[in-house]
């Protein structure tokens, strides 16, 4: 089966407050949907699409967001 | 006048700044690339004009995020032009917004207009305009559209704006109102500037929390913990994105044709791919070390030393014949002097092919993906990809890497990465690489040359991880990267960019380098009685001796070359030159074949290594103490060098010594 590339964001209470804050910067919110580009091997960061524009983040945070 | 170029990251700011000023400051497709404001002049008028740090909002997460905020608590400049990616108008206003609050007044600039346009969209200008109260200029200033008119409209005497006024909560209007008359009633502040603290303040702006604590605003402090606990941060963030939502639905026109990314798009599919991302990241810097070294670099610093060692210093030494100069001046300018400041100065060539390497790799994005395809590794070291790009500009000099350290959210990563940073080899070190590989390792000079430049970094993360384990990092690690999209390096900026970087080593060759060529041939033509013919009998001989035994275990035996050491403390260049002087050398190829008859291979790669790893520069010690504010951090710096550099030479030499013989 194909895995899912888009995503509605989440829980943005579960990271750290650095981090909330960047995402936030970045036009990433809750509720926002996003499409995933790329995955890293041995849980390396994720590219992620939103808005025309290219993010990449820690797999971690990606998988709290998502709840992957 | 002055005015203030305030933006965020990757929106062109830095490029626009050199299209509008006659000075110009090094450009940058990543973030941090203005590590601290730079300062030029309009071009048609005397407005001065200060780049500001690229920064998503006025609440810093990071250290030079924070230059943007500390600016405007200390100054009200006359224009603030704010610039953004008109392709991103929805983040870039959150921005855009406090900037209005603050009241100066505002050009709102739609830079990259042209990647709007791709995207099928635009935008109406006079809504714009009139719901955020300034005026709006787009223009696409790679390519210089538009930038004649926004510099006509810089020229003007800007008009008074009223600060925009949201339209927040009840609550958070009553609580902004009541604190701002009474910071205005007791402390006399302006209106204005009372209520833009105010609501920074509320916003949990770390730098405008500390300047309240400072100046002992009491209207904001003892109302700090009601703001948080009403979550009025949250309230506020909501109403601001609320007003762009309203802002985008009124001004936004669909043009139809959209048409992606592609060229960004393909690329990324190789650049980033999971597995060929890393060794295309490697391939990269090989490519880098052979232009520098092998291709166009070395040929170029080979024909400058045969100049400057053949028609200048004979013709040079010929004139000081003519005018009588006693031998002691003759050989001070020719012997100190040229030989000193000359044997750098040849060098020049390559470092211009390296820095114009990192200047093409920051202008056309790539820095962005190296973080990325990097972040794995550097996270089983407790650092993350964005510590990365420090490192590389290191290779550049140590002193602007550690300052682009500044881009790190976390400050114990930040920290870390100051650290580890002198371990890069600087360009400084170059030279006298150089010079050893051409006399030991003639046939693969790039790659020698290379490996040293690996061991920095292996050493480097080793230390890292030591200090992983030391201080505990844990998961609070923040890496989220913006990609920015690819853009053909354009000549002028990466020309700019190169001399930028270029200039503070060619400047060096006129000051220190000077000054330690001189200090040099002094130590070396003088010693306990007087002027020496005998160089064996110098000061500079004495302390080369006196040092030799604690160095011995490394295969470093020879006064000259201690004392070379020695002064490579002072700056990296240095020890080429010093070697020139005590080698008594007039070009190159002298200097190599009189250190090809006092070493083996193994003791110049055992050399190489403990250059490379002994101790950080003056400049660079003193940035360390300047970044982490600590003289302990300094010399802890200082004194794990010495201590790497040493146990790592010797186990090259030793090692070397059993298997080479």
């Amino acid at each position: 089966m194909k895995k899912a590339t888009s995503f509605t964001l989440h829980h943005f209470d579960k990271v750290n407050k650095e981090t909330f804050t960047r995402l936030h910067n970045l036009g990433l919110y809750d509720g926002e949907t996003i499409r995933l580009i790329q995955r890293y091997p041995f849980h390396g960061p994720v590219i992620i699409e939103n808005n025309h524009q290219r993010i990449a983040l820690r797999y971690q945070v990606f998988a709290t967001l998502t709840g992957e | 006048m002055e005015i203030a170029l305030i933006g965020n990251p990757n929106t062109g700011k830095t490029t626009l700044f050199n299209s509008l000023t006659n000075n110009y400051a090094t450009t940058g497709n990543w973030t941090g690339v203005t590590v601290a404001q730079k300062i030029g002049k309009l071009k048609h008028a005397t407005a001065k004009v200060i780049d500001l740090p690229g920064v998503y909002s006025l609440t810093p997460l990071t250290k030079d995020e924070e230059v943007v905020t500390l600016y405007l608590l200390d100054h009200q400049p006359d224009l603030i032009l704010n610039v953004t990616n008109a392709s991103q108008l929805k983040r870039n206003l959150l921005l855009t917004l406090e900037v209005r609050e603050f009241g100066q007044p505002m050009i709102l600039n739609l830079n990259m207009i042209d990647d709007l346009k791709r995207q099928g969209q635009a935008y109406d200008f006079t809504t714009l305009s009139h719901l955020l109260g300034c005026p709006v200029m787009a223009t696409n200033a790679r390519n210089q559209d538009g930038v004649k008119e926004l510099d006509h409209a810089l020229q003007n005497e800007p008009a008074p704006l009223a600060p925009l006024d949201l339209d927040y909560p009840p609550m958070v209007k009553q609580a902004i109102r009541q604190a701002t008359e009474a910071l205005v009633e007791k402390y006399e502040l302006p209106a204005s500037t009372a209520r833009w603290l105010t609501i920074q303040y509320m916003n949990q702006n770390k730098v405008v929390r500390r300047a309240v604590a400072f100046r002992n605003l009491q209207p904001l402090l003892k109302m700090r913990a009601y703001y948080d606990a009403q979550h009025f941060e949250e309230k506020i963030f909501n109403t601001r994105l609320d007003f762009i939502e309203t802002i985008l639905a009124s001004a936004k026109k669909n043009l139809g044709d959209q048409k992606p990314k592609e060229f960004s798009n393909k690329v990324d599919k190789i650049i980033t791919n999971p597995i060929l991302g890393l060794p295309i990241f490697a391939l990269i810097f090989l490519l880098i070390f052979e232009l520098s070294f092998d291709w166009i670099g070395t040929p170029l610093s080979d024909a400058l030393d045969s100049f400057i060692s053949g028609p200048v210093s004979t013709t040079v030494s010929h004139w000081l014949i003519v005018a009588g100069a006693l031998p002691p001046l003759r050989s001070l300018v020719v012997n100190g002097i040229i030989a000193g400041v000359g044997g750098v100065l040849v060098f020049v060539p390559q470092i211009v092919v390296l820095f114009a390497c990192i200047s093409i790799l920051e202008d056309s994005g790539y820095m962005a993906r190296a973080a990325l395809v990097t972040d794995r590794i550097m996270q089983t070291i407790g650092l993350n990809g964005k510590s990365f790009i420090p490192l590389i500009i290191g290779f550049g000099c140590n002193v602007t890497g550690i300052m682009a350290a500044r881009t790190i959210e976390q400050p114990k990563e930040r920290l870390v990465t100051t650290l580890i940073s002198p371990f890069m080899s600087c360009s400084a070190r170059l030279p006298i690489y150089s010079l050893v590989v051409a006399a030991f390792f003639p046939k693969h000079q790039a790659l020698v040359v290379l490996s040293i430049y690996f061991l920095g970094i292996v050493v480097a993360l080793a230390v890292a991880k030591g200090y992983q384990l030391f201080f505990h990092t844990t998961d609070s690690s923040v890496f989220i990267v913006e990609l920015p999209e690819y853009h053909l390096p354009r000549f002028d900026v990466i020309w700019q960019g190169t001399w930028d970087k270029s200039k503070g080593f060619i400047r060096k060759a006129g000051t220190v380098i000077f000054a330690g060529s001189v200090l040099i041939w002094l130590m070396s033509s003088f010693g306990v009685s007087g002027f020496v013919t005998d160089p064996t009998k110098s000061f500079a001989a004495n302390l080369g001796q006196g040092l030799a035994p604690i160095l011995a275990p490394l295969g470093i035996t020879h006064w000259q070359v201690i004392s070379a050491l020695f002064t490579g403390v002072l700056a990296k260049e240095v020890i080429t030159s010093s070697m020139m002087v005590m080698f008594h050398a007039t070009n190159q190829a002298a200097l190599i074949g009189a250190l090809g008859t006092y070493m083996t291979p193994v003791a110049a790669y055992a050399l190489l290594a403990f250059i490379l790893l002994y101790s950080p520069c003056f400049a660079t010690l003193g940035t360390i103490k300047q970044e982490t504010g600590s003289t302990k951090w300094m010399l802890w710096s200082l004194a794990l060098s010495l201590m790497i550099a040493y146990v790592v030479a010797a186990v090259i030499y030793l090692g070397g010594t059993l298997i080479f013989g």
